[in-house]
């Protein structure tokens, strides 16, 4: 398609009113179906955490909704999901179903099953394609988890691997698959009842459109889905004419992992901003080949992470769907680490970790170009809070698995706005929950001893970062297995536009003793029973020069303990009277003996 | 006589009901900052109505419904107590990091949201009690006696006690509250585990803050309005109305007044239960229209919809209230909401709202910005001489003009369908909120009724019952303070917990019997105390429980109070299995059952569940008058316009028409039918 020049208006007005009407009617749809997973499903990872998205795509295989999901499951990969379906399928029919979880072919990674059903008219003309993924507590790896960090290739990792592969014809399953998964994942019943949840929302969602069409004709629903798509490009070209054009490069690193160059994985992003044209690329060429280790972007990934970058960086939110991302072109290159992986390579991980880097990466480059728009860094992913326990609970003598949510990164400061706490991470978009003390003490033989945010480690900014979190945790009665592969304890996040960058991640185990173990960025140990887990999270990044922070704001920090009085004297040059108050006068001295950053 | 008083925002709804006559409803301003003076105000206009005295009207009344937004408006406003927050050690941000989760994914322009209670005044006690309540560190007076100290420098006029586990075992925040009693006394404080024993440390100390919070304004209100009725002549009692839908003797609310925070919309479905009662349906959607909000609700089977969510401020930014309330769900849309064309060219109608000030276009008072009530009033709808009974009348033609330049215009519309426009997208706002509460739990709304209460109900109820394909429509004659008379329809209630973990693989019938003993006890202690007035006395006894693994549990009754043999506890571990099938379509027949908490809910009557009704005005029947309306179906048309007192009972009449009262315009859409009921009541059919 040719994006030279921006859309201009059509010579027909189109009916706002009508379009508006039927977008809510198809978001509803997708709200329909998550409502079926979240409440049908029974690992706590889908019906606690609620990690799955929810999308609908034409039978062009454009995104039309995606309403509620997390960022990268879906925005940049439910189109490739779609279009390998039909490639694999040429003929599909009413009461197929299919079950892809392949990373090459459009997924994100090997945990995230998807079910992807295509819509029929009364005419047996295929119109839509609705797509149900969810994250599954197990997907048959090699070892109890779902983030295979160090997996040097796609066979060590484990994961069974489906590419688009019909589970469904005529709404009855084939048993054969269903049986091969019962052998080969984990708390195989639990599977399952994932897999029907999954199933009986991809069905919700085809009986609502098929209502829908009926109701008020197919063509029509077509024709909606044409004219919406022009709807959004044109609210993408207009906020992309208000931001300054510009190229620019953001590179942000991932820390080392065994398998990788010494000085971390470097993601490199090429952003370059054409507001006359209404037009943002976003080039990942310029990145090193795919890597031995599970941290490898997929395809669906890569592309993601970039829009999510942008999608991040904009003066105002703009709905992520077919029309309005004509605007972004992201360029991805074949067998590259932020890439098109080639297979056997492993992306086990390529959800959370260097795609967090790559959209950060982008975010940084937006803010080089534009000081009115883009973010600074967020936080790292997956830190030892949010790591995956196991072990025996010497209370009923059963063997337990499970990834705690306690805490993971801090948001990045913005160009209007501090950054927001409870990010977890920039893909998921803060939008998991984080567990409870008592659920999590309950559930397993174990004690959470403190979780708070930690005073001094934001990235300093005129709008700061978030605080990391740090949590510290232990078995009660027991021992037991920790495994994490995170980020961001050699390379915090960054800062941009003169904003300060975060305090490195770190964690360790401590003993009653007092012996301290240090951890590296991606491991997997056994706690003692006298030893506890301190896991000290990422915060976000600073925006713009944290002694141009309104001293207001930096006297409600201290006085809530977030920044102590003598780092906001030092770094956001803000006296403090003792009642706290802001003390203007010295204040303004302070900075005056700073100007000229 | 019975008296009920419904505080809003705007206006204090009174409703008088005399048994053996007809009610009366009265509407006066509320007054800020002195809610006690619009009170009094309509209690006033009730007199006079009634042609006595204010202190004769008062000592008739034996008993008084109070509900009031106070409580809420506090919180929202951020003026309630300077509250201390008093934790376990090591966990001083469970209110600031909540339990995550964020909506909007590509916004960051949203502030993340402060604590209910500041950091600066939350306080780590040195104590730690494990889930198995093993104290595992004992608290540390000393340290606790230094906190107390600072307590009293920073003059802090509640606090809040939430420990962790302290459900299992309270040892600790008792002995806090000995200490408080000691060395802070009369600063009101609220334990955690007395007000809400719940798992989950962030929903419990969420609710503990905003209890304490309330404790000092709330205790001093309630005190203040009992003293100056009763200076004015009241002898009878006074109930307070609780976000739980039932009842509570004031002096009980002064001591847990989160429970009437969200008081006034919890009437609404008790009310709505009731009138879809009188039309035979046992599942309806109750609508309450105001001006800036529309809050729906789903009575499911005769049962008020029930939610251990409820959020004040918007989801996981505002503040949970980590206590179980009538379930009634608020969109920003209503008379008020502003019409609007974007940038793209897209059509918007609300969140904004032009409330009562400076309210519509058509109300003159400087609104410049069209609002749906503008739409209903260009297109003939109101009528713009006699709104709210004649007591206003409305500027037409600056209502046409705004609609005219701010929708028509860019929408190349003519003005009457830039006015349908508005009201289509207002009612597709509605429908969403519906949809979101019915098809949540499984009900098509095709198999409702729907209650159409509020003022502004009557604009596009039609529209969006057809848009349902649910026919019925009720519109109760009380519909415009269907809280008021909600409170007069409901029950004294109290609700009484204990947490005791328990496997259905090794239940113990002697334990459970002797929980299940002890909060009956608490029940009849209720009960005793309620008087002699108190009838059709209940004890509903439920369990909480849940499959194995599973983290939210489900609500079970019991059919019994004791468990005498194993068939009993069967049938529990039967209806648990029923009663998952039909929350969430499965079961797990082969899994053992864990119950959480046991419950008990008292509950009786303080008068007789009559219906309450207005009188029929005497003025002669059948004064219809002709307006020009304006309908997608018929463009303009001369159509009639009916006072709904005066219509003839049981018969029909047919759209298009509009029936008026002095408290709302229902609009009956072309191909629509009406009746009035011999109950007072309107029923529309939608023809869907």
């Amino acid at each position: 398609m040719t994006l030279e020049a921006p859309v201009s208006t059509p010579s027909t007005p189109f009916d706002g009113v009508k379009l508006a009407i039927m977008q809510k009617r198809f978001d509803g749809v997708t709200r329909k179906m998550a409502n079926t997973l979240l409440r049908t499903a029974r690992s706590g990872v889908i019906n606690t955490a609620r990690d799955f998205s929810c999308a609908l795509v034409t039978a062009g295989c454009e995104l039309l909704t995606a309403a509620d999901s997390y960022p990268i499951h879906v925005i940049g990969g439910a189109d490739l999901m779609a279009r390998a379906m039909l490639d694999i399928h040429p003929e599909v029919k009413r009461g197929d179903a299919f079950l892809h979880n392949s990373p090459y072919h459009g997924n994100s990674h090997a945990a995230d099953h998807t079910i992807l059903v295509p819509v029929f008219d009364d005419d047996d003309v295929h119109r839509f394609t609705v797509v149900a993924k969810a994250h599954q507590a197990d997907c048959g790896n090699s070892l109890p988890t779902t983030y295979m960090g160090n997996a040097r290739d796609v066979y060590e990792e484990g994961a069974l691997i489906f590419p688009a592969v019909k589970v469904q014809s005529d709404y009855v399953d084939n048993r054969d698959i269903i049986n091969m998964c019962l052998m080969r994942i984990r708390v195989p019943e639990q599977w399952r009842g994932d897999y029907l949840a999954m199933v009986g929302a991809a069905r919700i969602g085809e009986r609502e459109i098929m209502r829908m069409g009926r109701e008020l004709g197919w063509d029509a629903l077509t024709e909606h889905a044409r004219q919406w798509f022009d709807v959004t490009e044109r609210q993408m070209v207009e906020v992309i004419s208000t931001i300054r054009s510009g190229k620019a490069r953001g590179t942000c690193t991932h820390d080392p992992l065994p398998g990788t160059p010494a000085e971390g994985i470097r993601a490199n992003a090429d952003v370059t901003i054409d507001a006359a044209a209404g037009r943002i690329v976003v080039d990942l060429t310029d990145n090193i080949d795919c890597l031995p280790v599970g941290v490898n972007l997929s395809h669906a990934c890569a592309r993601t992470a970039a829009l999510v970058g942008v999608l991040n960086s904009l003066p105002r939110p703009v709905t992520p769907n077919a029309g309005s991302l004509r605007r972004i072109e992201v360029r991805l290159r074949e067998n590259c680490v932020v890439g098109i992986p080639r297979h056997p390579h492993s992306t086990s991980v390529a959800t959370t970790n260097l795609g967090d880097r790559v959209s950060n990466a982008v975010q940084l480059a937006m803010a080089t170009i534009d000081p009115s728009v883009g973010m600074a860094e967020g936080g790292a992913a997956l830190p030892p809070s949010a790591g995956v326990i196991s072990g025996r609970d010497p209370r009923n003598g059963h063997a337990f698995v499970n990834e705690v949510i306690l805490a993971a990164g801090g948001g990045p400061g913005t160009p209007v706005q501090d950054g927001w706490l409870s990010l977890f991470c920039m893909g998921n978009a803060g939008m998991p929950f984080y567990d409870s003390i008592e659920i999590d003490e309950m559930l397993h033989p174990m004690m959470i001893e403190t979780r708070k945010i930690l005073t001094d480690s934001e990235g300093a900014g005129a709008f700061r970062g978030a605080p990391g979190i740090m949590t510290a945790f232990r078995p009660i009665d027991c021992d037991f297995e920790l495994g994490f592969c995170s980020d961001g304890t050699v390379n915090p996040s960054l800062g941009t536009r003169g904003g300060g960058n975060a305090r490195p991640a770190a964690q360790y185990l401590e003993s009653d003793a007092g012996e301290v173990v240090p951890l590296s960025t991606s491991e997997h140990v056994h706690v003692r029973v006298d030893q506890r887990v301190v896991s000290l999270s990422n915060g976000g990044g600073g925006y713009g020069a944290p002694e141009t922070r309104d001293p207001a704001r930096v006297a409600l920090d201290v006085a809530e303990g977030w920044v102590s009085p003598a780092r906001a004297r030092e770094v956001y040059r803000v006296a403090l009277t003792a009642d706290l108050a802001v003390d203007g006068a010295a204040t303004a001295a302070l900075r005056a003996g700073c100007e000229a950053p | 006589m019975r008296m009920s008083i419904d505080v809003g925002g705007t206006f204090t709804d009174l409703m008088v009901d005399v048994p053996g006559h007809a009610a009366t409803m009265f509407k006066s301003p509320t007054t800020y900052p002195d809610p006690i003076g619009g009170i009094l105000g309509a209690i006033e206009l009730a007199a006079a109505a009634r042609g006595v005295a204010v202190p004769d009207l008062l000592a008739e009344t034996e008993i008084l419904f109070h509900s009031t937004t106070r409580a809420i408006n506090a919180v929202v406003t951020g003026k309630a107590a300077r509250t201390a927050l008093l934790v376990t050690e090591g966990h001083p941000d469970i209110l600031l990091i909540r339990e995550g989760g964020r909506t909007d994914p590509f916004n960051y322009r949203t502030p993340y949201p402060a604590p209910y209670v500041p950091r600066s005044l939350t306080f780590e006690v040195p104590e730690r009690v494990w889930a198995d309540g093993r104290v595992h560190r004992p608290l540390d007076e000393e340290a606790t006696l230094a906190i107390l100290e600072n307590l009293k420098a920073r003059q802090v006029e509640a606090v809040a006690v939430s420990l962790i586990w302290s459900i299992v075992n309270p040892a600790h925040e008792l002995r806090l509250a000995e200490l408080l009693e000691q060395h802070l006394p009369g600063v009101p404080y609220t334990l955690s585990h007395k007000l809400n024993p719940t798992v989950r440390e962030y929903r419990r100390t969420s609710s503990c803050a905003i209890d304490a919070s309330l404790k000092p304004i709330m205790s001093d209100y309630l005190r203040t309005l009992k003293q100056r009725l009763e200076e004015r002549g009241l002898r009878g009692q006074i109930f307070a109305v609780t976000s739980q839908g039932g009842l509570v003797d004031v002096a009980d609310l002064a001591e847990r007044p989160i429970l009437a925070l969200n008081s006034g919309p919890a009437m609404a479905p008790v009310a709505g239960r009731h009138f879809a009662g009188i039309e035979g349906a046992s599942t309806a959607i109750v609508t309450d229209a105001g001006g800036t909000t529309y809050d729906v609700s789903l009575v499911k089977d005769g049962a008020l919809p029930w939610t251990r969510e409820t959020w004040l401020g918007p989801i996981y930014q505002g503040n949970l209230t980590g206590f179980p309330s009538v379930d009634v769900k608020s969109v920003g849309a209503g008379g008020g909401s502003i019409a609007r064309v974007d940038s793209a060219g897209l059509l918007q109608v609300g969140p904004e709202s032009a409330g009562s000030t400076p309210g519509p276009v058509c109300y003159g008072r400087g609104g410049t910005r069209p609002t749906v009530t503008d739409a209903a009033v260009v297109l003939g709808y109101i009528d713009p001489a006699f709104f709210l009974g004649g007591q206003m009348s409305l500027a037409l033609e600056a209502a046409r003009e705004a609609i005219r330049r701010d929708v028509a215009a860019p929408l190349g519309l003519s003005v009457e369908n830039a006015a349908l426009a508005i009201l289509d997208l207002t009612t597709e706002g509605m429908v969403n909120a519906i949809e979101d509460i019915t098809v949540k739990q499984g009900i098509d709304p095709q198999d409702t009724v729907m209650i159409g209460g509020g003022g502004a109900a009557g604009i596009n109820a039609v529209l969006i019952a057809r848009r349902l394909r649910c026919d019925t429509i009720v519109f109760p004659d009380v519909g415009a303070a269907l809280s008021a008379a909600g409170a007069m329809m409901s029950e004294l209630t109290t609700e009484y917990s204990s947490i005791g973990f328990m496997k259905t693989t090794a239940f113990d019938r002697d334990r459970a019997n002797a929980l299940l003993a002890e909060l009956v006890g608490r029940a009849q202690a209720f009960f005793d105390k309620a008087g002699p007035a108190a009838r059709d006395r209940r004890i509903d006894l439920s369990i909480e429980a849940r499959y194995p693994s599973q983290v939210w549990e489900i609500e079970v009754p019991l059919r019994g109070a004791r468990f005498d043999t194993e068939d009993d506890v069967a049938a529990l571990i039967a209806d648990f299995h029923a009663r998952h099938t039909d929350l969430f379509s499965f079961r797990d027949d082969g899994d053992a059952v864990e119950i959480m908490s046991w419950r008990a809910l008292a509950r009786c009557r303080l008068s007789d569940p009559t219906s309450i009704r207005l009188g029929d005005e005497a003025q002669a029947a059948g004064a219809v008058s002709h307006r020009p309306m304006f309908f997608r179906e018929t463009g303009l048309v001369e159509a009639p316009a009916y006072r709904l007192e005066h219509l003839p009972e049981n018969t029909e009449l047919h759209g298009p028409a509009i029936v008026d009262s002095n408290f709302t315009t229902i609009v009956i859409n072309p191909g629509a039918r009406a009746v009035r009921r011999p109950g007072g009541h309107l029923v529309v059919h939608s023809a869907a």
